[in-house]
């Protein structure tokens, strides 16, 4: 059994498994609008969350936050369940299937077979959909991957009960009534907008925000004297990684974004807004140029910057990205 | 980032060839217009993912020679090697924390029981062979 379901390749699984969903029910929107429309653009450092031991930064909310503000925004109506019984959360998954009803899994990677082994951290927060099955193989429309595939039961099985943190407990979702479908709207776009630069702007704490990219700089200013060179480097790395981890687009979100202010600034014919997505594209440059420096200084090439120089980088993005989300917010208010 | 500057610098092996795992990146075309293009990845970021590897096989070479010489038991190196906690060890188990930490001194290591070393070697995804040893 597979149910007809278009698999189409996205940047990140949580949009991807979204905008295939809502494909499936008949709604086409674009990976940038659903990031858009989900607010799924973040920065925060924070020293004392740690993930696989070191201070966890992140370029977006945490995960689950996309799939609950794109659908309540549209007005359309998700089911979601958690399991203690691992058999019953398969149970419940068979059901539901063969009802023809695509569903949406959380699962953690670790032990994720197509994963290639380097990939395997305890992060529990990839989405995929299901899509079928034969026999005791599921049908698997994984957003980062090209093509779909399979998982035999006993695979999906570990995954959706992964542990460590935020462990899945065999989270799966789905869409449950397309009744009160409302299509997307420039109002939408604006609110959404609005607030993804609150969470930029106007968060009171130094960690969180455009802002908080200042503190990171802070931060990595202090490294080699708090944690030695050797944990220094790998926390730089980390950084690196989740900037560019799969699913970013590039830039941790950056070009994302600025895919969607472009396409939201035609829709809301605000030739502003592409300027703005020039200057978000340019910051998601100056993103890339820091995380090149950053892999040559690790890799101790000779003529590498010192932390120093790397924090006087994320300084000047610090900056740019205040201003490009002040402006936004500004050209919103204006219009009103 | 422009179209032709969208890296495609293959860092990793797939264990499953169908599905052909990818980046997305939005990149400009000539026309100044966010296009989509998949990309098999980009050396920097490949470089801090082999750095944070290569520092986790250092580490876990380490406790290789403790194991040798005694001081360790290769529980205290598989874990290391496959970047396990013992919270995390403990939730795929259900043996406690404490009695991991204990199976990882080369004494107790010896008194583990058939039914916890199967579950150990599960979690990790290798077999028991493997976990009593460190090839």
């Amino acid at each position: 059994m597979e149910i007809n379901f278009e698999h189409r390749h996205a940047a990140h699984c949580e949009n991807g498994v979204i905008r295939n969903l809502l494909n499936f029910y008949g709604v086409k929107l674009s990976e940038p609008m659903i990031l858009g429309l989900g607010s799924g653009i973040f920065f925060s450092h924070m020293p004392f969350y740690k993930m696989q031991g070191m201070p966890l930064t992140s370029f977006r909310p945490f995960h689950g936050r996309i799939l609950k503000r794109v659908t309540k925004t549209l007005g359309i109506e998700v089911q979601e369940y958690k399991f203690k019984d691992p058999d019953k959360a398969m149970e419940k998954l068979d059901e539901i299937l063969f009802k023809q009803i695509p569903v949406g899994l959380r699962v953690g990677v670790y032990r994720l077979a197509y994963f290639p082994k380097e990939y395997r951290i305890h992060f529990n927060g990839h989405n995929l959909c299901v899509i079928g099955k034969e026999g005791d193989e599921y049908i698997i429309s994984d957003p980062i991957g090209m093509n779909k595939n399979r998982l035999s039961a006993t695979d999906l099985k570990k995954v959706r009960y992964a542990k460590g943190t935020n462990s899945p407990k065999g989270h799966m979702y789905y869409i449950k009534s397309m009744e009160h479908y409302r299509p997307i709207t420039a109002e939408m776009i604006e609110k959404a907008t609005l607030k993804t630069c609150s969470d930029m702007l106007d968060i009171p704490l130094p960690m969180f925000g455009a802002k908080g990219i200042a503190y990171l700089a802070g931060r990595v200013r202090k490294w080699e004297k708090l944690y030695g060179k050797t944990d220094a480097a790998l926390n730089l790395a980390q950084v690196i990684r989740m900037l560019e981890e799969i699913g970013t687009g590039g830039a941790g979100f950056r070009f994302m974004y600025a895919a969607f202010l472009q396409e939201a600034g035609e829709f809301l014919k605000r030739p502003e807004w592409n300027e703005l997505s020039m200057e978000l594209s340019q910051v998601g440059d100056l993103w890339r140029d820091f995380s090149y420096n950053a892999a040559r200084f690790f890799k101790q090439r000779e003529g590498a910057l010192s932390y120093n120089d790397l924090a006087n980088k994320l300084d000047v993005i610090s900056a740019r990205e205040t201003d490009v989300f002040l402006r936004l917010k500004n050209s919103i208010e204006r219009g009103k | 980032m422009k179209v032709n500057e969208v890296p495609q610098e293959d860092g990793f092996y797939q264990p499953d060839s169908t599905v052909l795992l990818r980046d997305r990146n939005f990149a400009l075309d000539e026309n100044g217009k966010f296009t989509e293009v998949p990309s098999a990845g980009w050396g920097p970021k490949n470089d801090a993912i082999k750095f944070t590897w290569k520092n986790r096989m250092e580490e876990a070479e380490e406790i290789r020679r403790q194991v040798i010489a005694g001081k360790s038991s290769p529980l205290a190196y598989h874990m290391i090697k496959l970047q396990m906690t013992p919270p995390i060890l403990s939730g795929y188990t259900g043996i406690s924390k404490r009695k991991i930490k204990k199976f990882c001194k080369p004494k107790h290591f010896a008194s583990i029981g058939q039914g916890e070393l199967d579950s150990l070697a599960d979690a990790f995804g290798i077999s028991v062979e493997e976990l009593t040893s460190i090839d």
